[in-house]
Formats: structure tokens, C-alpha cells, sequence
């Protein structure tokens, strides 16, 4: 069976969504009419919680302009959804413990992703990667049958692959202190983390694994006992430690 | 990207850098494999292998395949677990599928630190050469991001197209970047 398959770059949130659409149901101009509304979608994502723009919502929220109930139903999802991500993490994701005030960056990019793919499935798509810089949610296999593979990049050699996981549906979020230097703070001590080197996270929430692979930052093998919790059956993670080349994973 | 892929070694300088990859990775929702413990980088215990090549190549290997060395700070930190794959791969029986070969330029893909532009070689599908046309070099964060980058840039190329990954993940904006205009050129290849 031929797949009508659409291929997109979205640029926002000051880095590039690509996009990975195909089905054998509906054609490619409906693909990528399915895909221009997920690029609105994430436009409006980027106006209401980037942190780098003085007037979103998540600033005028920082600054106490705002409260929560004034904000739009995604942003007071997107709440809620943090605090129960806090929660399972007992404290080692914590978005409000941030300079600046409450920051759901950690949460939003793999939150998104997974309504992307809500998106496009209800539009008839039916295997879906979304690649948010690195955080990824995928359904329906690369085709029938094959699972999305996604290599994992070394924590120090941007451009070196050190594992493959197989997908099919889920979401695979992966945390280091490579992208932006070290920048993770251990909500509970206020220092920079040091648990680990890279930390990737696979389950079927996107949101979730994005936290946990923060959390795990934080907490390294700490972090280790997060996963007997029943809410977390589904989640795995794959971590490199932070002073040695070896990996740890459940 | 669809047929399962040989990796190329093109040449000296990509034959020493080899890439880590699993072919046998826990299969999403089930058991994990083998709980804690497992070393990364670190040579013999890891599950990584990148995929045999199959016996289609019969052109004779060029001498200078894998002799190069990779640069020591990178050599005794992968386990360099490179296929020895012949380095030419032309000769292959005419697939049933015509398979494209050229040269494809991918789109700029804008990136944090500037327009990233790749072009590939394929002969009957498969990738043979990428460089970059366009990589950042605007500021000295960029030039050492870049200089580092492209070797690798080219090496993760051919390996993923061996592994046959379709995604990248925690990756930088310039390996993102690199990705995107790669898939691009594939795109307009027809793969």
C-alpha cells in the first residue's frame, strides 16, 4: 500500500518542529491541510506560554498581572497538568520553582507534541512523528507495522547517535545539560542538578516524559525509585550518568 | 526512507568515526532489557552493533577505508563499533524499484545559531557523500559548534542512513537542522 506522506519544518518556540505525517486513508493535500492547523496551533502555543515574550500569558502570569483563572483553558490545563507532574515527581520537576515565576517550558513542548498528534490523527493521519527539538511524539509506526527508530544523540558530541529506541506509539523526551549549558536547577536545594548527563524518558505521555527526563536531571539515580510508582508503570527511561560513560535504565 | 540501508564508508575521514547504534533496542511497553547496569561508550557490554551489511557489494573497497583515525579525544570515548562495510557499494543488481541517484540539495533549515543547508550524493538510493552548503559561522560559538559539527554531521548521516532512524532525539538545533534539510533533500530525491 502507498502511504500519502507530508514532511513539514515548523519554525517557533526559537527552535524547529518538524513533522512527519502519513496515511493510507486520506490524500496529501489533506495531510498537509491536517499539518497547517497544527502549525496554528503551535503558533498560538508559542503567543500564549513562551517566557521570551514580555506580553504572553505566561509572562503577564510571572509578572502577577494575571491570575491563572484569567488565563486560556490550555494554560490552566497545562497548570494543572504541572502540578500533577510535581506531584509524581515529588518536587524533582518543579515549574514554579524558577527564577522569574512559574515556567512550563519543561512541560509545554512534549504537552503540545501529544495534542499535535491528536490533531492529525482525528484528521485521518495515521503515522505521525512530532519532533520538538529533540522531544518527540509518535503514533502509528513509521508505516504499518515498523516502528518509528529514534536515535538518541551523545550528551557532549551533538552529532554522534548512542542508542535507538523502537516506537510505535508514545512520546521519548530526552534532557541534558547539553542545549542550553547547564541550566536545570534542583528545585530542592536551588543549586544546578547534577544527577546526570542526559536522561530520555519513553511512555505514552509526552508531557509526563518531558518531566520525568527534568526530574531525573535533577535527581540521577535518585530519581531511580519515581518509576515503581503505579501512575508511572508505563514509563521508562534510559540515563547516562553524570562523571562516567555508562547507562543506567529501567 | 524506506529499504534498509548499507553503511558507506566514503572515505578516510568518515571511516575512523564510528557511530554507536542498537539495532536490538527495547521494544517500546514491554520488559526493559536488562534493567540497570550496561555501559555506555565503553566498549564490549553495550547491545550495539550497526546493522551487518549485506553481501550486495562486490565492487573491491578502495584501500584508505578504514584506516583513518579518529581524532583521539573521540576515538577512546565511542565504542566504534563500525560495520567494516566494503566502501563501494555500486554494484548491486538493478532493484525492482528505480532507485535515485544525483546530487539533492535539502532546504536552509533556520537554526539557533544560523541556516544550515545540506547536499547528498546517492547512487541507487543510497547516500554516498553529505556536506553542508550552508552551516553556522557567524560567531565563534557557531565556528567551534560548526568545525566540530560537520565531521560528525557527515558520519551521522551515513549512519542513520544504515540504522534507518527516522528521528533524532534530544538533539541540538545545528543536528536538528542538519536533519531536517537532510530529509529534505530525501524528499526531493523521491525517497
Amino acid at each position: 500500500m502507498t502511504l500519502a506522506r507530508v514532511r513539514a519544518e515548523i519554525h517557533t518556540w526559537g527552535t524547529v518542529i518538524f513533522i512527519d505525517a502519513s496515511s493510507g486513508k486520506i490524500s496529501e493535500p489533506q495531510i498537509q491541510s491536517a499539518i497547517d492547523g497544527v502549525r496554528d496551533f503551535l503558533y498560538e502555543v508559542d503567543e500564549v506560554f513562551s517566557t521570551y515574550k514580555e506580553n504572553s500569558q505566561v509572562s503577564r502570569l510571572r509578572r502577577g498581572e494575571i491570575a491563572i483563572t484569567d488565563c486560556t483553558p490550555d494554560l490552566q490545563e497545562v497548570w494543572a497538568l504541572c502540578a500533577h507532574a510535581k506531584e509524581v515527581t515529588d518536587g524533582s520537576f518543579d515549574p514554579w520553582c524558577v527564577e522569574g515565576g512559574f515556567d512550563p517550558s519543561g512541560y509545554v513542548k512534549g504537552w503540545a507534541s501529544d495534542r499535535a498528534i491528536t490533531m492529525l490523527k482525528a484528521a485521518g493521519v495515521e503515522h505521525i512523528q512530532i519532533n520538538s527539538a529533540g522531544d518527540l511524539s509518535l503514533a502509528g509506526g513509521v508505516e504499518p507495522g515498523k516502528p518509528w527508530s529514534i536515535g538518541i544523540r551523545h550528551p557532549e558530541e551533538a552529532h554522534t547517535i548512542v542508542k535507538v529506541f523502537d516506537i510505535t506509539d508514545g512520546a521519548i523526551a530526552t534532557s541534558g545539560t547539553y542545549e542550553r549549558g547547564a541550566h536545570i536547577k534542583d528545585p530542592h536545594t536551588g543549586m544546578i542538578a547534577i544527577g546526570a548527563r542526559s536522561a530520555t524518558v519513553y511512555g505514552p505521555d509526552g508531557g509526563i516524559a518531558d518531566a520525568l527526563a527534568t526530574a531525573l536531571i535533577v535527581a540521577g539515580k535518585d530519581g531511580a525509585y519515581l518509576f515503581q510508582k503505579p501512575e508511572l508503570a508505563g514509563y521508562h527511561c534510559w540515563v547516562i550518568e553524570r562523571h562516567s560513560d555508562e547507562a543506567w535504565s529501567i | 526512507m524506506g529499504a534498509k540501508r548499507v553503511l558507506l564508508i566514503a572515505g578516510g575521514t568518515i571511516g575512523g568515526l564510528g557511530a554507536v547504534l542498537s539495532i536490538t533496542p527495547p521494544q517500546f511497553g514491554t520488559a526493559s532489557s536488562g534493567g540497570l547496569g550496561g555501559t555506555l561508550l565503553g566498549g564490549g557490554s553495550t547491545t550495539t552493533t550497526t546493522t551487518p551489511a549485506p553481501a550486495t557489494t562486490t565492487t573491491p573497497a578502495p584501500t584508505a577505508t578504514t584506516a583513518a583515525p579518529a581524532p583521539a579525544a573521540t576515538a577512546t570515548k565511542k565504542a566504534t563499533t563500525t560495520t567494516p562495510a566494503p566502501a563501494a557499494t555500486t554494484a548491486a543488481p538493478a532493484p525492482a524499484k528505480a532507485k535515485p541517484s544525483g546530487t539533492f540539495t535539502g532546504s536552509t533549515s533556520q537554526t539557533r545559531f544560523g541556516p544550515v543547508q545540506v547536499q547528498i550524493t546517492l547512487v541507487n538510493g543510497k547516500i554516498t557523500a553529505a556536506n553542508a552548503l550552508q552551516y553556522p559561522n557567524n560567531d565563534f560559538r557557531s565556528q567551534q559548534i560548526s568545525q566540530q559539527a560537520i565531521p560528525y554531521l557527515v558520519q551521522e548521516t551515513l549512519a542513520a542512513n544504515s540504522a534507518d532512524i527516522q528521528g533524532v532525539g534530544g538533539a541540538s538545533y545545528t543536528s536538528q537542522g542538519w536533519y531536517d534539510s537532510l530529509v529534505s533533500a530525501l524528499a526531493k530525491a523521491g525517497m
